[in-house]
């Protein structure tokens, strides 16, 4: 029983670590994906659209098999997590052996070996020590510091480049691991929400997508916000000048825009919209008096504000609607957003002790204004309402993880790609007819036709090392290594 | 032998040179006319102009050293592709100072740097890898994209403050750089499976395949009683019309829709004829096919002139508002680049049919191109690696989430997919030539849709290009 455990155990490993299984869950991925990329999704489209776009039924299949959210669904996480499982089952099942070829790296060719090795060549030498000599003095003009290798029955040389090469593909796929552990992080501790400030006002609540409302252990105020418009009116800028308030003290304070958001405690609160709320902040108008003496005057009106005019006029705001509509005897806000707006003031004024009081509408609507008598008349100059700025807030705590397995994935690219872990082996033998020969070998672990070239290169240069030492004496060679 | 080649035809040799050279300096002087008379030299416009006279110079170069393989065309062509690469860098540069940002904010500015990236590129490849006949398939695409840009709205416009990142530049410069070494290596796998010896009809089968699902696509807009819906034009503003928000104000140009539907068939019935072949055993099946080509040829310019005609300027109803709205070519640069790429490879398809072994002369050795795809993939695969990297730092500090699962974001990631899926096949279970090939087309097409297809069909977040 035990056994049997241990062998089933033992076939979902086997099955889990195959590149023919990651081939299918990466062929399963694609697919999924693709397919939530054309099927509508739910929490970005609207329902109506949802209903317009398909029938009821089909709906409904779509909604009970997730399609409509694939991207959250239950199956596609568990998806995501087999295809992290057998990235990890097929790294395991590798590693061994990498490693033991990184850890322990084969430095002195034996008889097989240099039999089998494609990449090879034998120089005739006349002795040992003047081979090795040589081939070291060319292996350094290649860059590469050789090794001498003593063994009982060898004399040899080695030399390598780049070996951590032949681990960076486990570098890679450890960088992969990293980007999905930090993404499931996020999918569990993480949350997004929104956040609506007008100036001055400060607030600990954040509405999450998911309609809840989350409570922060600090609170953001808003000092002032703004939006910046290009000429033809396209918007160029938002900004909005932040605060955060920890305690009841003031902590940090910070000027955000669009691509450059503030970031405290882990929270990060980017500039996502602007708008008016259709309060006004102030009306500036141009009073003029309608019989006798003085001049026109600009005044500057809040709501519920009132402003003398005169020793014996004063005008008040009553009332601002940004978007008016007439209806039922009524003056009605429609919307909230300032494209139809209507101000009501209340101009008083005292005479031989009476006290009247006339309403004045800009723009004069019928029924209501009593413009005509007025001892003033106004011309609404500008209209500055409240604005309000939009802030998204996010919490992703599994971020760095994220970031840090990128910089890990382009180290890892480079050593797979760009690095090439080559090595060489030189060792004195004797040829098949028993001459002295140098054996040069050398593999390379990828990008091979460039190798065979460098190697040429390697032969030729011991080939030129050894030419002037074969024409002179044997004492001047030794004198010629000592000076080395 | 193309020597040989040279000296049996002295004349054709020196002809289309001269021809196309006189061409040259008429089209220029003409140009200059022009200049004379409004006084300004140095304009953007002029500049493109000029490099689409030296690209369409060097087009004609390739495609007459694609069919008559004399060498001295190579020379030439070299010669115009590097002026046009020259007027074509001023401009960038003239729009980059204009601007004041690289140009990679609109389409247009996303064509001009493709064109340069496409033209740089082509001569790389001719140089270092010796891959002479790659601007036959090159350099008409670079100028379909010129003439692509004439049509599209071309004034500076300011960025959105989203667009305002250094990020954007990051990560367009690599997005631009992968996907031109996407390219590049489907262009050689291409011609590792010519060198190859794969039976032409498989290339009949991927020009038909190609055309069908370019027209499938332009159908997707097929409308009730047989019209098809383009976007409607502000010419005024030189933008596209919004019913609301984000949604495009379709107009329905009437009766285009059939004549689509007839394209399509006429593009499909090789596939099909193909497919007979095979049931039947019956190789007359692939001569009628290769006819059925000519007759695709022929309708998909037809339905190309129709396009033209009628979507260039007019006024049609719409579905979903009253009245008519105008429309205008630059509303639909997809589909008219659609229909013309179908063109073009089936005329590709053509030039193999006839010039094949002459082309196999030309092209490196089968083992030399597989290595060299293999090679482009290595340098494509961490570039995109690095570009969805940029991305999602970028998308974080702008929408506040590293990955959103937006359309774009999701093909990019199944690109990503595709490629890794070819590294693994390749490295560890030995993939080479074909099988590998196939791979990389396969992998392109995906970039293909990722760039047009997501753009055109798919909504998302990535709404400026």
């Amino acid at each position: 029983m035990a056994l049997s455990l241990r062998s089933g155990y033992r076939k979902i490993w086997q099955t889990l670590s195959s590149i023919k299984t990651g081939v299918v869950l990466i062929i399963l991925v694609v697919i999924f994906s693709a397919a939530g990329t054309v099927i509508l999704q739910r929490p970005m489209t609207e329902p109506d659209d949802m209903q317009r776009a398909y029938s009821p039924q089909m709906l409904r299949i779509l909604d009970i098999t997730g399609l409509t959210d694939v991207f959250h669904a239950r199956w596609f996480v568990s998806l995501l997590v087999l295809v992290s499982l057998s990235i990890i089952a097929a790294s395991v099942q590798r590693f061994p052996n990498s490693w033991r070829y990184f850890a322990r790296p084969y430095k002195s060719p034996d008889e097989n070996f240099r039999r089998v090795l494609p990449t090879q060549a034998q120089i005739p030498i006349a002795d040992e020590e003047q081979g090795l000599g040589a081939a070291e003095h060319a292996l350094r003009h290649l860059g590469l510091r050789s090794e001498r290798i003593v063994r009982t029955r060898s004399f040899s040389l080695f030399a390598e480049r780049n070996r951590i090469s032949e681990m960076a593909v486990y570098i890679v796929h450890a960088s992969l691991l990293l980007i999905f552990l930090g993404g499931i992080v996020d999918a569990l501790y993480g949350w997004h929400g929104f956040l609506t400030l007008t100036p001055g006002s400060q607030s600990n609540e954040v509405a999450l997508r998911s309609g809840a409302v989350k409570s922060m252990p600090f609170a953001v105020r808003c000092d002032s916000t703004g939006e910046e418009t290009y000429t033809d009116g396209t918007p160029k800028r938002w900004w909005s000048k932040l605060a955060v308030v920890d305690q009841g003290r003031e902590v940090e304070r910070k000027e955000i825009v669009v691509n450059d958001p503030l970031v405290y405690a882990g929270l990060r609160f980017y500039q996502a919209s602007y708008g008016s709320t259709g309060k006004l902040d102030r009306l500036i108008l141009t009073a003029n008096p309608t019989s006798g003496t003085g001049g026109a005057r600009e005044i500057s009106l809040a709501l519920n504000q009132t402003v003398v005019l005169d020793a014996d006029t004063s005008v008040q705001l009553a009332e601002f609607i940004p978007d008016y509509v007439v209806q039922d005897g009524r003056v009605y806000a429609r919307s909230n957003d300032v494209v139809n707006p209507a101000a009501h003031l209340i101009v008083t004024s005292q005479k031989a002790g009476t006290k009247a009081s006339v309403n004045v509408w800009l723009p004069e609507i019928p029924g209501f204004a009593e413009n005509a008598s007025s001892p003033y008349t106004f011309q609404p100059r500008d209209l500055k309402t409240v604005n309000y700025t939009g802030l998204q807030v996010s919490h992703e705590p599994g971020q760095w993880a994220v970031w840090a397995g990128v910089i890990l994935m382009g180290i890892g690219l480079t050593c797979v790609f760009y690095m090439v872990h080559m090595r060489f082996w030189a060792i004195p033998t004797l040829d098949s007819r028993g001459h002295m020969v140098l054996w040069i070998g050398g593999t390379a672990n990828r990008n091979r036709d460039a190798f065979e070239q460098k190697f040429q290169k390697l032969v030729e240069e011991i080939k030129k090392e050894l030419k002037p030492q074969l024409v002179v004496s044997a004492p001047t060679q030794t004198a010629t290594f000592a000076g080395k | 032998m193309a020597r040989a080649r040279a000296e049996q035809h002295p004349a054709t040799g020196t002809t289309l040179i001269v021809m196309v050279g006189l061409s040259i300096a008429f089209l220029l002087f003409i140009a200059f006319l022009n200049v004379v008379k409004t006084g300004s030299l140095l304009t953007e416009a002029n500049l493109l102009y000029a490099a689409l006279i030296f690209y369409a110079g060097a087009g004609a170069l390739y495609l007459g050293f694609g069919v008559t393989a004399t060498d001295s065309y190579i020379k030439f062509a070299s010669l115009a592709t590097w002026a046009g690469l020259l007027a074509n860098t001023a401009a960038v540069a003239h729009r980059w100072y204009e601007a004041g940002h690289p140009p990679f904010a609109s389409v247009y500015e996303m064509l001009l740097s493709f064109v340069w990236t496409l033209a740089a590129l082509t001569l790389v490849a001719e140089k270092l890898y010796g891959v002479k006949v790659i601007g036959t398939v090159t350099m008409p695409v670079a100028i379909v994209g010129v003439v692509l840009m004439q049509l599209l709205p071309s004034e500076v416009r300011p960025l959105v403050p989203a667009l305002q990142s250094t990020w954007l530049h990051v990560h367009v410069t690599l997005a631009m750089l992968a996907y031109a070494a996407c390219a590049l290596s489907f262009a050689l796998a291409m011609m590792f499976l010519i060198q190859d010896k794969v039976k032409t009809e498989l290339f009949l089968v991927g020009t038909s395949l190609f055309s069908v699902g370019i027209y499938a696509g332009v159908l997707t807009r097929f409308e009730k009683w047989g019209g098809l819906s383009v976007v409607a034009w502000d010419a005024e503003n030189k933008s596209e019309m919004f019913l609301s928000r984000g949604v495009r104000l379709l107009v329905t140009i009437p009766d285009l829709g059939w004549m689509m539907l007839l394209v399509f068939a006429a593009v499909a019935a090789p596939l099909v004829l193909y497919i007979l072949a095979r049931l039947r055993s019956d190789e007359s099946f692939i001569n009628v096919a290769n006819r059925a080509v000519f007759i695709g040829i022929l309708l998909q310019s037809l339905a190309l002139i129709f396009f033209l005609l009628r979507a260039r300027d007019g006024h049609y109803a719409s579905l979903d508002a009253e009245g008519l709205y105008p429309t205008s070519l630059a509303a639909s640069p997809f589909i008219l680049s659609g229909l013309i790429g179908g063109i073009f490879a089936s005329l590709l398809y053509l030039l193999l049919l006839w010039r094949r072994e002459d082309l196999e002369r030309l092209l490196p050795d089968a083992e030399a191109l597989d290595r060299i795809t293999y090679k482009t993939i290595c340098i494509a695969f961490p570039l995109l690696t690095l570009m969805i990297a940029a991305g999602a730092y970028w998308a974080n500090r702008a929408w506040g989430s590293y990955w959103n699962w937006d359309p774009k974001e999701t093909w990019a990631a199944i690109t990503w997919l595709v490629y890794a899926g070819y590294l693994h096949m390749r490295i560890t279970r030995g993939w080479r030539g074909r099988r590998a090939a196939y791979f990389a087309i396969l992998g392109f097409a995906v970039v293909m849709f990722t760039f047009f297809g997501v753009t055109y069909l798919l909504p998302g977040l990535h709404a400026y290009a």
